[in-house]
């Protein structure tokens, strides 16, 4: 189901976020449907601009406007962004992406563990990771990293209790029944799970990213 | 027209900045740029610059030597000591760095940042329509990563004319912020002894942010919410989980999920930028009104 239903624009909050930018949240936690209704926001003010907009970022469950206060204010930003709460959302063109994943061993250290806290094998976690595609929920944190989700109930986990400092390019994490892909070094209290040679990142490419909020992703097993 | 410049001595932190990388939010990368950008803007004023780069500095200091070509330099920032050849030059100003002579910048009274601007362009790629280092995503600049001691610029483009600008003083008056985006996770206690205690920058104070000692432990022993991550912009000021508070700045991350109790406005978010480690500061509360009009009248 995509699109902003009745509900998700009454529960639309808009707040400054400085001076210079507003935040348009649809939940204060991480939610399906107020994902969806994010990616839809984002969607409508992509193909209705409002003149004095210059950034939209779209992330979990809220949209990041920046906008120019010489042009626009934030009452009349309000008005603008409420009449694109309201419109119809465009048919869904989601593009799906192949991952394929070097699950456990050195390429994914914390595969034992994740599946015994989820009651699973190894395989059968794996099994049960790819068995549906996994939607991009947003890119954040780090350049070209994006969150995935979500997986079932009993494949939800908590962070690990202590950092890595990094991990490779590709790592593949998993946390809070969400799928994560690392595009550069980062540090991470999530689980690393495997390693894919997909790399979401590169900055002499235009877009720089590959992915965006609302693909799908299916991943399989090397 | 170009020059070729070295770089005899530099201290850590020293970057190629320009006005920032925007739109790239939704790719998981800040806009970086410098930390006081009024200060960039006056040094390529100084310097009659037809770029948009420059670099810049911190307490450190930094030298450099003109190895090939004339080239026109303007610096400012906080307040530095400046001298071409061992003459002294004055700060903030501007001057034609002739071949085999030398600029050299010190420390002075107070502030962390400082700019050289130049005639022309520093001749390192644009990444995603930006010359900037970004330290967090290590792109822009040279290699994405800071300057170094041995390294070469090459700057090309011929310059406009030089003209002067007024000289910036210290200021140490409240900062003025606008509620975060969490501000009502907080107890309307804790709020009303976040405007009337004092903090003091720390030491832990780069480009991605300034944490801040919090004298009147305000945010002590307040646990942190677990809350979903959402985006983040300069001047945001997070509380960590132990009570500490910090301010992001330019490199900051694009998203963060610590409860953020104020943004700094963009008017004062240079003058934060340049309270070096030790210096007391209060924040004061505006409206967003308010704040946009003082935006307005300081780019006047």
């Amino acid at each position: 189901m995509i699109g902003t239903s009745a509900a998700d624009v009454q529960r639309a909050c808009i707040v400054p976020l400085g001076d210079a930018a507003a935040l348009v949240r649809f939940a204060d936690r991480l939610d399906d449907q107020a994902n969806r209704a994010a990616l839809a926001l984002a969607d409508a003010l992509e193909r209705s601009p409002i003149t004095g907009v210059l950034e939209i970022a779209p992330s979990l469950v809220s949209v990041l406007v920046r906008y120019d206060s010489d042009v626009i204010d934030l009452v009349r930003l309000s008005g603008e962004i409420g009449l694109r709460l309201s419109s119809e959302a465009a048919p869904s063109a989601a593009k799906i992406h192949d991952i394929a994943v070097r699950f456990g061993g050195e390429d994914g250290p914390d595969l034992l563990e994740v599946a015994a806290q989820s009651g699973l094998t190894p395989s059968e976690f794996i099994a049960q990771h790819n068995a549906q595609p996994l939607r991009v929920l947003t890119t954040g944190f780090a350049p070209g990293f994006v969150y995935c989700g979500f997986h079932s109930q009993e494949m939800t986990v908590p962070r690990r209790s202590s950092v890595r400092a990094r991990v490779p390019v590709g790592s593949v994490l998993f946390a809070a029944g969400q799928t994560a892909i690392t595009a550069t070094e980062v540090p991470t209290g999530w689980h690393v799970i495997g390693r894919t040679e997909f790399c979401n990142f590169n900055a002499f490419a235009n877009p720089p990213t590959v992915l965006s909020a609302g693909d799908n992703l299916v991943f399989s097993a090397l | 027209m170009s020059a070729r410049l070295k770089l005899l001595r530099c201290g850590p932190l020293t970057t190629i900045q320009d006005a920032g990388r925007y739109n790239g939010l939704r790719h998981g990368v800040s806009a970086s740029g410098p930390m006081d950008a009024g200060a960039f803007a006056r040094a390529g004023i100084l310097a009659g610059t037809s770029g948009t780069t420059g670099i810049e500095f911190t307490t450190g200091g930094i030298a450099l030597k003109s190895v090939e070509g004339t080239v026109r330099i303007g610096w400012s920032g906080g307040d530095f000591r400046a001298a071409v050849d061992g003459v002294a030059v004055p700060w903030s100003s501007g001057a034609d760095l002739q071949p085999g002579s030398v600029l050299e910048i010190a420390a002075g009274a107070w502030g962390n940042f400082g700019y050289l601007r130049f005639s022309g362009e520093i001749d390192v790629p644009a990444l995603m329509g930006s010359r900037a280092t970004s330290m967090r995503a290590r792109i822009g600049g040279l290699d994405g990563r800071a300057l170094r001691q041995e390294d070469e610029l090459t700057i090309v483009g011929a310059g406009l004319e030089r003209q002067t600008v007024d000289a910036v003083d210290q200021d140490l008056s409240p900062v003025r912020f606008i509620w975060g985006i969490h501000a009502e996770q907080f107890t309307k206690d804790v709020r009303q002894r976040f405007v009337n205690s004092s903090f003091f920058v720390t030491a832990a104070m780069d480009r991605m942010g300034f944490r801040l000692k919090d004298a009147g432990n305000v945010f002590e022993g307040k646990s942190s919410l677990s809350l979903v991550s959402e985006p983040v912009l300069p001047g945001d000021v997070q509380i960590l989980g132990d009570g500490t508070p910090i301010v992001l700045m330019r490199d900051h991350q694009p998203t963060g999920g610590y409860p953020r109790i104020a943004t700094v406005i963009r008017a004062d978010l240079d003058r934060l930028a340049q309270m070096r480690p030790g210096t007391e500061l209060a924040f004061t509360s505006v409206t967003v009104e308010h704040a946009q009009a003082l935006w307005r009248s300081r780019q006047k």
